[in-house]
């Protein structure tokens, strides 16, 4: 990388406004990334969602597929929101292979020369100056060429695309690099993107996660996402449970966070949960609300499982019940990132949040933000601070 | 392989809506996530999903302050059609909704053998995790 500090607005951005905060206003300009996982769908929706964001802000954007043919890729990119055709140019990598004609302005003459194929990819990027390149994918190459002459190309389109100030994206699959290949691979990477799917109970969960390459780099969290359409890429929790002492205000918490919320109560008093879904900066988020009595704790046993972080409501005038909620917090289970709402901070004998964290005994560093649920103040807040925890630090 | 799993858990729902009088059909996860489901668009499908789980988790509850044994469904009963909660082996509830007239007999036959084969399905399948490389 550059010692040269690059601005905000020559990062390249990824739509996902926690994900760009953390990166400082995106992946610098210029990089090299390296999307990495075991099924080819995965790295290929988010690559195609960076392609589209960098479309979509006015960026130009060179995408070199192997597999499908540009028209097809056309109309698939056009599932993550408009942008005008003419900012995503395409390497035509398909049209030889099947012996048909093309009509555009980069094709790959023979996939069995690996040089005319690179060639044809420098070419591209001198004269259009992308701002996003995306290789789908490097295992195509891998495949059919020796490994010593793939990653001298490799090399090579990451100095061209660095020349033009292109963030270039390598997607790829390991299927035949052994460790000590993949490990030069990522060194010759800024940022290594991993995806990982896995299944529980019929459930396909999806999560991503992004390290730079190097000491002291980004480095986060495994991120669950899900993809939208006209949206892309979202950042998505299934399940935060807002949790807390009876009457603290939990329901409000979830009704103010969400656009349409269902509470199942009777005579003030959920008896069974709060149910809100939640669209706030880029991330999805479901919220559970659970009762606070005691009486009705076996919910617990039926939520609060594969949560992905806790907002605890507490009352900031009632320290009499700080006890009851840190025995809420230990149904939901260790090690579970939360963030303390000291909800009703408005109301006199209200105490500021480091006195609740002295009288609740918190370990350091536990966030305790001071909330009015009533008048959706800091809720929001409260929620993204969890969202950061549950994303990971530095 | 998930895609397998889903399509089949699909081919129990479309095996059930082959019985006229039932109306809609979901399968969730026993904490109140949706997995695969029919319903018409105006229901929300996790809504459905988390009632129902709240639904059995009070219903077995109940069954077992009451010394009744294991749970096997929970009806609720209303004026325009009736729904079935129906656990589905460790980890799945079989939802269905059915109109109001309707033959009871066949709907119980059928969704008690739909949720053996859901049970089949998923209760085999661990945690099937695919490590990215590193």
């Amino acid at each position: 990388m550059s010692d040269v500090r690059p601005s905000e607005a020559s990062r390249a951005r990824t739509g996902i406004p926690v994900l760009d905060e953390r990166l400082k206003g995106g992946f610098p300009r210029p990089s090299t990334l390296l999307f990495f996982s075991d099924k080819p769908t995965e790295k290929r929706l988010f690559a195609e969602h960076f392609a589209v964001e960098g479309a979509k802000a006015g960026e130009g954007a060179l995408y070199v597929d192997f597999y499908r043919a540009p028209q097809l890729a056309r109309r698939e990119l056009g599932q993550f929101g408009h942008f005008a055709p003419d900012q995503i140019t395409f390497v035509d990598a398909i049209s030889s292979q099947l012996l048909m004609p093309s009509t555009e302005p980069y094709r790959v003459e023979d996939v069995g020369d690996l040089r005319g194929i690179i060639e044809t990819v420098e070419r591209a990027i001198e004269e259009r100056r992308p701002s996003r390149v995306i290789v789908d994918s490097m295992e195509f190459l891998a495949d059919r060429f020796p490994k010593e002459d793939v990653l001298r190309e490799w090399r090579r389109l990451i100095d061209v695309a660095h020349r033009a100030g292109s963030v270039i994206c390598f997607l790829f699959i390991n299927w035949t690099y052994r460790d000590r290949d993949l490990q030069e691979i990522r060194q010759m990477s800024d940022f290594v993107v991993e995806f990982q799917s896995s299944m529980r109970g019929g459930i396909v969960r999806n999560t991503m996660r992004i390290s730079e390459v190097g000491d002291g780099g980004v480095q986060t969290s495994w991120i669950p996402y899900t993809f939208k359409d006209f949206i892309g890429v979202t950042v998505y929790f299934p399940r935060i449970l807002v949790t807390g002492p009876f009457n603290a205000g939990k329901s409000t918490v979830v009704r103010s966070l969400s656009e349409k919320a269902i509470s199942i109560d009777r005579m003030g008093t959920t008896v069974a949960f709060d149910y809100g879904n939640v669209n706030v900066m880029g991330i999805e988020a479901e919220l559970f609300g659970t009762p606070g009595q005691e009486r009705f704790e076996f919910i617990f046993q039926i939520f609060a499982r594969e949560v992905s972080g806790v907002l605890l409501v507490v009352d900031a005038t009632r320290t009499e019940d700080f006890d009851r909620a840190k025995h809420m917090l230990e149904l939901v289970g260790p090690r579970i990132p939360y963030v303390v709402l000291a909800n009703k901070s408005d109301l006199p004998g209200a105490l500021d949040p480091e006195a609740i964290a002295r009288r609740m005994d918190l370990p350091a560093g536990t966030p305790v933000i001071p909330t009015v649920a009533t008048a959706s103040r800091g809720v929001r807040d409260a929620l993204l601070v969890l969202a950061e925890m549950i994303i990971g630090v530095r | 392989m998930p895609e397998d799993v889903r399509a089949a858990l699909q081919g129990v729902i479309a095996d059930l809506k082959r019985i006229p009088d039932v109306l809609a059909v979901s399968i969730v996860r026993r904490d109140g996530l949706p997995i695969v489901h029919s319903l018409p668009k105006a229901m929300n499908p996790k809504k459905i999903a988390a009632m129902a789980a709240a639904i059995v988790g009070t219903s077995e509850m109940a069954a077992v302050e009451m010394g009744q044994g294991d749970f096997i469904q929970s009806i609720v009963d209303s004026h325009g059609g009736k729904l079935l909660a129906t656990g589905a082996g460790e980890e799945a509830l079989l939802v269905t909704m059915v109109k109001e007239d309707a033959n009871m007999g066949l709907v119980l036959l059928s969704v008690d053998r739909a949720v053996q084969t859901i049970a089949q399905l998923l209760d085999g399948d661990e945690l099937l995790q695919t490590e990215a490389q590193t």
